[in-house]
């Protein structure tokens, strides 16, 4: 060690021999690891336990004031029944809470592939936006439901004018089953989603059915300049009388109008014109 | 989705037929209904003074000229917040001065609802038909 720092700084010698403790420290710690092991953590192979070793994810729970792991570790059933000694809950992490099951008992719960939870979340929110089921029912994929090639005529909430037009397709997807009508509006092609199962849509009805079964599900060649259908306002007009005619013919003309305001309020759908 | 160069028909009486799209204002995407945009009059539409060899007075604006407009219809699908989308057979705009205010007093034509959201209130009123 040089004389001449340490006449300067005489703590200086101090940094030296703490560094080299220092050293030391590490050295001895990395050759020694296997002395210091805990036997409670010796005994603990790794087959028997059911968390690992390390228990650096264990959490003091706020309100039961019990450490709990805030992992949840998946262990497949099979284990748990090929193991035949009982297992010992391990210290620290939350006593009662993990018991180890009789070797015997069967599992069905968790053998059991789990069911695909879509359709049933899709039918609870179809229920939800369509208590009455007269919405499901005019999309059912049956003769009398909607098919491309129907003319629709959807009334809107929000103060927008009823549209009507051509169904090109149907989007069969649980809760978000939507309609795709086109038409023309001042000479201009105009095409529109509709969700079924939205409230704004106060109601859908079918104005006219094709003569000839269409036999195509998108009807996108209606596109074409050659194939398009045009506006669809003449077929409205005319579906309007006719309904108005059969009203007053049941004696309700004049009520006829007021009646079906009102009935496209309360959301109502109703399948008309049916061939 | 208008972008530069995009060729748009011009549905008011401003005179300007087909327009030329030059410029998005206020952002850096495509254009769609309701956003304003930068355009060049590419082709004018045939007025009655023009016919008659005075200078036109029906038609407010040249080809050539640089006006500014507002995209009233797109073929591409928009989206609403309700799940429903609406999408039309063309494009289509209305010019407008730098203020905001419809240069020509007339449009032909169906405009898409989402111009009210974007505050284009007097576009709407001219119009004849909202989709």
């Amino acid at each position: 060690m040089n004389a001449a720092p340490l006449c300067r700084r005489p703590l200086g010698c101090l940094k030296t021999s703490l560094r080299q403790a220092r050293q030391q420290n590490v050295l001895f710690g990395r050759t020694m690891a296997t002395a210091t092991e805990t036997p409670a953590a010796a005994e603990r192979t790794p087959g028997s336990s059911m968390l690992p070793d390390h228990n650096f994810y264990q959490l003091m729970d706020t309100k039961t004031k019990k450490l709990r792991s805030a992992f949840a570790v998946y262990t497949p059933p099979t284990i748990n029944t090929t193991l035949t000694t009982p297992l010992k809950p391990l210290k620290g992490i939350r006593k009662g809470g993990m018991r180890p099951l009789p070797p015997a008992a069967p599992l069905p719960g968790l053998l059991k592939a789990p069911s695909d939870p879509m359709p049933l979340l899709h039918a609870a929110q179809i229920k939800r936006m369509d208590p009455t089921g007269a919405r499901a029912k005019l999309f059912e994929k049956t003769r009398h439901g909607v098919r491309p090639g129907d003319v629709l005529l959807v009334t809107h909430r929000r103060n927008r004018e009823p549209f009507a037009g051509v169904c090109i397709s149907v989007r069969r997807a649980g809760i978000d089953t939507a309609v795709l009508l086109r038409t023309a509006l001042s000479k201009v092609g105009v095409e529109m989603w509709y969700k079924v199962y939205n409230k704004n849509v106060a109601g859908i009805e079918i104005i006219k059915r094709p003569r000839r079964r269409v036999r195509r599900a998108r009807l996108t060649y209606m596109r074409l300049p050659k194939h398009d259908p045009g506006n669809q306002t003449e077929l409205v007009l005319e579906w309007k009388k006719s309904r108005k005619a059969l009203l007053s013919k049941a004696g309700a003309a004049k009520k006829g109008g007021k009646k079906n305001a009102k009935k496209a309020k309360a959301g109502a759908v109703a399948v008309v014109g049916k061939k | 989705m208008l972008q530069l160069k995009s060729l748009i028909n011009c549905i008011d009486n401003s005179g300007a037929a087909i327009v030329e799209c030059v410029m998005i204002v206020g952002q850096k995407r495509h254009a769609s209904i309701g956003d304003r945009i930068v355009c060049v009059v590419q082709k004018q539409r045939p007025g009655q003074a023009e016919v008659m060899g005075a200078s036109s007075s029906g038609n407010k604006v040249k080809r050539g000229d640089i006006r500014h407009a507002v995209i009233v219809r797109t073929r591409q699908q928009v989206t609403r917040r309700d799940g429903s989308a609406v999408r039309f057979d063309d494009n289509a705009c209305v010019l407008i001065n730098k203020a905001g205010d419809p240069v020509g007093s007339r449009i032909n034509g169906i405009v898409g609802q989402e111009l009210r959201k974007k505050k284009w209130s007097k576009i709407l009123s001219m119009a004849p038909m909202q989709a």
